[in-house]
């Protein structure tokens, strides 16, 4: 039997992570369909709320808002990742970490702080100010700014990864505008499509931006039917349906995308060459970054400021209740179990077993959903009495992070696995090393660093989670980010603004744990 | 005595495009056999197959007579073969000491502690590594490593050891000197070894026969003397006259037979 079951432990192993990804991640996708076929109001009359002209005018509405983000976002990130990434600009190190930093916090917290900048008794508003960040521009605006990194990120990434003799080849026949225009951008175009495609579906997801900012979106008249005056689970899950196609539409882009490319284009493996020199441009251009990294942490600043002002960090521990232990619960058991599947499924993607590809395709699906849908589909899949003691406590919340988040580990995962020699493997199968003795006693240890940043990646992902958590917290067990969503509608302005501080400073704390350990210098 | 390796009628297709077209071929019990070949032409993969990475589309491969892998199943898994492997990457793992590294099979296969650690004082001795068990392969050099991937794979004691290219990025001397040693510590075990080249002369170094590829078929298969006498194919000719022409010298011994059984140029 033990004979059999070591044997059979590879097949085992990966499929019971892969059950587990497709409970969390892509059952929660199909049961609102289920559901709609027993409503107790008859399917004909729930979707005939898809019938009125208004819902799909908000839904044309939404996604021309998602793309108009979009397409600001890389006008800012493609030049900024490639000035930041391949010249001479002063301090780009600094510049970058500065202008990424608010990419690991909720939107919503910077658009809070935008408000203190800009609202109307904002420390630069006025009522014309306050009028434009209160609709579409604003909204715009502010989620742009929060996603641009994604682009800044992934083209700086795959200009790091690319093959410093293909730059170098390039500047012995032409300039340096030529070779970043010509050789370089060409290069990170897997990187700006994929920054795209990312940055479309967290746009048009976005519930708390768009919530604050009182800009009527589709992600938000569903949420509105889940509770309140306006609830209709019934017609919530019909006007989640049409999401479903664009979600399918986001997948097959990035489908496309990921089968062009190897995923060593991801990788960080970063050739030592000369950064393409500025000349007279370099002042200016300098200048002008710095300009973007300051205005990406401005929101950030206004936060501090404001709570110091109304004295709100003394007010902290009356306000904060249990939140911030809930988040980092629910965010480390999430990361935790993300890492566990991402490490298994990412290894078999690596490797390229049968079936990893089709589970990696569906973690990337759950998390170009909108979040909204996948709260439905768990809602319906886990509120019965049976389920009750998953979905009465955090445990919901950290099912909803790993079907979320699931792609975070996954995929980071598999870039680091990827970048090793199948050899050290298959030398240890050969000595007689099963599955599972490969895993943990050649592949783990190997790949410790790639593990940890992985596991630090999905808690920070976590932790900057509103729209998943906001709509199936149990009571009592709310993380800092719904707990900051909630009061801002009638708390104190200062404890708000100091509990997104604490938010601010949390994240910053496990970037600078994680950035301290994997800068170690590792055994030999 | 059923031969050690047995291949019958294998053949292996990526896609449509085959790798192995009825390959059919045979190791005796304590035999080296070279198999040589052109890029490309489906050494590596043989190796693959042989040691239970992937299955043939059709024809079987059996192992002391027994039936390993065929038509496209793979009957025992990698781990339950009794093979050892030595890359041309060396895939020393780096995060484990030389001792480490050789104890881990051997752990795998649930050697008593003590006779593991007899094993391995032994073998490291036998490759002149006695004094550097407990370094890692990052603070090693490149003959030392080779020599740590031996011992490695012959510390396990095992059916056969398929050797991929591991002399593929080593200088002339080194050559010469890991070849002798190769030669030796075979010879003395007496076990059954594979080892993949594209070289001829690192083949009779190790005393071996000969199986030639081409896009996946065995063109000829016997000794230096055989392929000397009536080369099958062009490359096969090309093989031999660039055997000739590196002379390669095989320290302590075997350096006599290579210089004279080489034709003139």
């Amino acid at each position: 039997m033990i004979t059999r079951l070591a044997r059979h432990q590879e097949p085992l192993i990966f499929w019971g992570m892969g059950v587990l990804l497709i409970a969390t991640a892509l059952l929660p996708l199909l049961w609102p369909m289920t559901e709609l076929l027993r409503l107790p109001e008859g399917l004909g009359k729930v979707l005939a709320t898809l019938g009125t002209g208004r819902m799909w005018a908000l839904l044309g509405r939404s996604v021309a808002l998602a793309a108009g983000i979009t397409f600001i976002a890389c006008l800012l990130g493609i030049p900024l990742g490639l000035l930041l990434a391949r010249t001479d600009v002063v301090g780009a190190r600094v510049i970058l970490l500065l202008h990424a930093f608010p990419l690991f916090l909720p939107p919503f917290l910077l658009a809070l702080g935008w408000f203190y900048l800009f609202g109307h008794q904002g420390l630069l508003g006025e009522a014309a100010t306050a009028g434009l960040m209160f609709g579409e521009f604003g909204l715009v605006s502010v989620l742009a700014l929060a996603l641009a990194p994604i682009v800044t990120l992934l083209v700086a990434l795959g200009l790091w990864g690319a093959d410093p003799g293909l730059e170098e080849a390039a500047r012995t026949v032409a300039g340096p505008w030529r070779v970043a225009t010509r050789i370089l951008l060409p290069a990170a175009w897997p990187g700006i499509a994929l920054g795209a495609i990312v940055v479309f579906a967290l746009a048009l997801s976005e519930l708390g931006v768009p919530m604050f900012l009182r800009v009527d979106v589709y992600p938000a008249a569903v949420f509105a039917r889940l509770g309140g005056i306006d609830y209709a689970p019934g017609e919530a899950l019909a006007l989640a349906l049409p999401l479903i196609p664009i979600a399918l539409l986001l997948l097959a882009a990035e489908r496309r995308l990921s089968g062009r490319r190897s995923f060593a284009v991801l990788g960080l493996r970063t050739g030592s060459r000369n950064p393409l020199p500025l000349g007279r441009w370099r002042a200016a251009a300098s200048a002008a970054c710095w300009l973007v990294a300051a205005v990406s942490i401005a929101p950030l600043a206004s936060l501090a400021l404001r709570a110091q002002q109304g004295n709100g960090f003394a007010a902290v521990p009356d306000w904060i209740g249990n939140s911030l232990t809930n988040s980092l619960l629910a965010g480390g058991l999430a990361a935790t179990g993300i890492v566990i599947i991402g490490f298994v499924v990412g290894h078999g993607v690596a490797r390229r077993r049968t079936g990893a590809t089709v589970l990696d395709a569906l973690a990337v699906l759950a998390f170009v959903t909108p979040a909204v849908i996948l709260g439905i589909g768990l809602i319906a899949l886990w509120n019965r009495p049976a389920l009750a003691f998953v979905y009465g406590s955090i445990g919901m919340i950290v099912v909803g992070y790993i079907g979320r988040y699931a792609v975070v580990g996954l995929r980071t995962l598999t870039t680091v696995i990827a970048q090793s020699s199948p050899h050290l493997e298959e030398s240890a199968a050969a000595a007689g090393a099963g599955y599972w003795r490969r895993l943990t006693r050649i592949v783990a240890p190997l790949h410790w660093r790639g593990v940890f940043a992985a596991w630090l990646l999905a808690l920070v992902f976590c932790l900057r989670d509103l729209e998943t958590a906001v709509l199936f917290y149990p009571p009592g067990g709310e993380p800092l980010t719904v707990r900051i969503f909630t009061l801002e509608a009638n708390g104190p302005e200062a404890v708000v603004a100091a509990l997104a501080v604490v938010q601010t400073a949390v994240t910053a704390a496990a970037l600078a744990l994680g950035g301290a350990l994997l800068g170690r210098r590792s055994a030999p | 005595m059923n031969p050690a390796i047995e291949l019958c009628d294998v053949t292996l297709r990526y896609g449509n495009q085959p790798v192995l077209e009825g390959l059919s071929l045979s190791v005796r019990q304590g035999d080296v056999l070279a198999l040589l070949g052109p890029s490309g032409c489906g050494k590596s993969t043989l190796l693959r197959l042989i040691l239970g990475f992937i299955a043939p589309a059709q024809g079987h491969l059996r192992l002391d007579g027994a039936v390993v892998s065929g038509e496209g199943r793979v009957l025992q898994p990698p781990e339950a073969r009794r093979l050892a492997v030595v890359f041309q990457d060396l895939a020393l793992w780096p995060h484990l000491t030389v001792q480490e590294n050789l104890a881990f099979g051997l752990a795998a296969q649930k050697i008593p502690t003590q006779e593991r650690e007899q094993r391995i004082a032994h073998m490291l001795a036998r490759v002149g590594l006695g004094e550097k068990a407990t370094r890692y392969p990052g603070d090693l050099s490149g003959g030392e490593r080779q020599r740590v991937a031996i011992a490695r794979a012959l510390v396990l004691e095992p059916r056969a050891v398929l050797l991929d290219e591991p002399l593929a990025n080593v200088d002339v001397a080194l050559k010469a000197e890991l070849l002798g040693l190769f030669r030796e510590v075979l010879k003395e075990r007496e076990v059954t070894t594979v080892y993949v080249s594209h070289d001829l002369s690192e083949a009779m170094a190790l005393g071996a026969r000969a199986a030639v590829l081409e896009t996946g078929r065995l063109v000829q298969h016997g000794s230096f003397d055989d392929l000397r006498s009536a080369p099958a194919t062009p490359f096969v000719q090309a093989l031999v006259n660039n055997a000739a022409w590196k002379n390669i010298q095989v320290e302590p011994d075997g350096a006599d037979r290579v210089a004279d059984d080489l034709p003139e140029r």
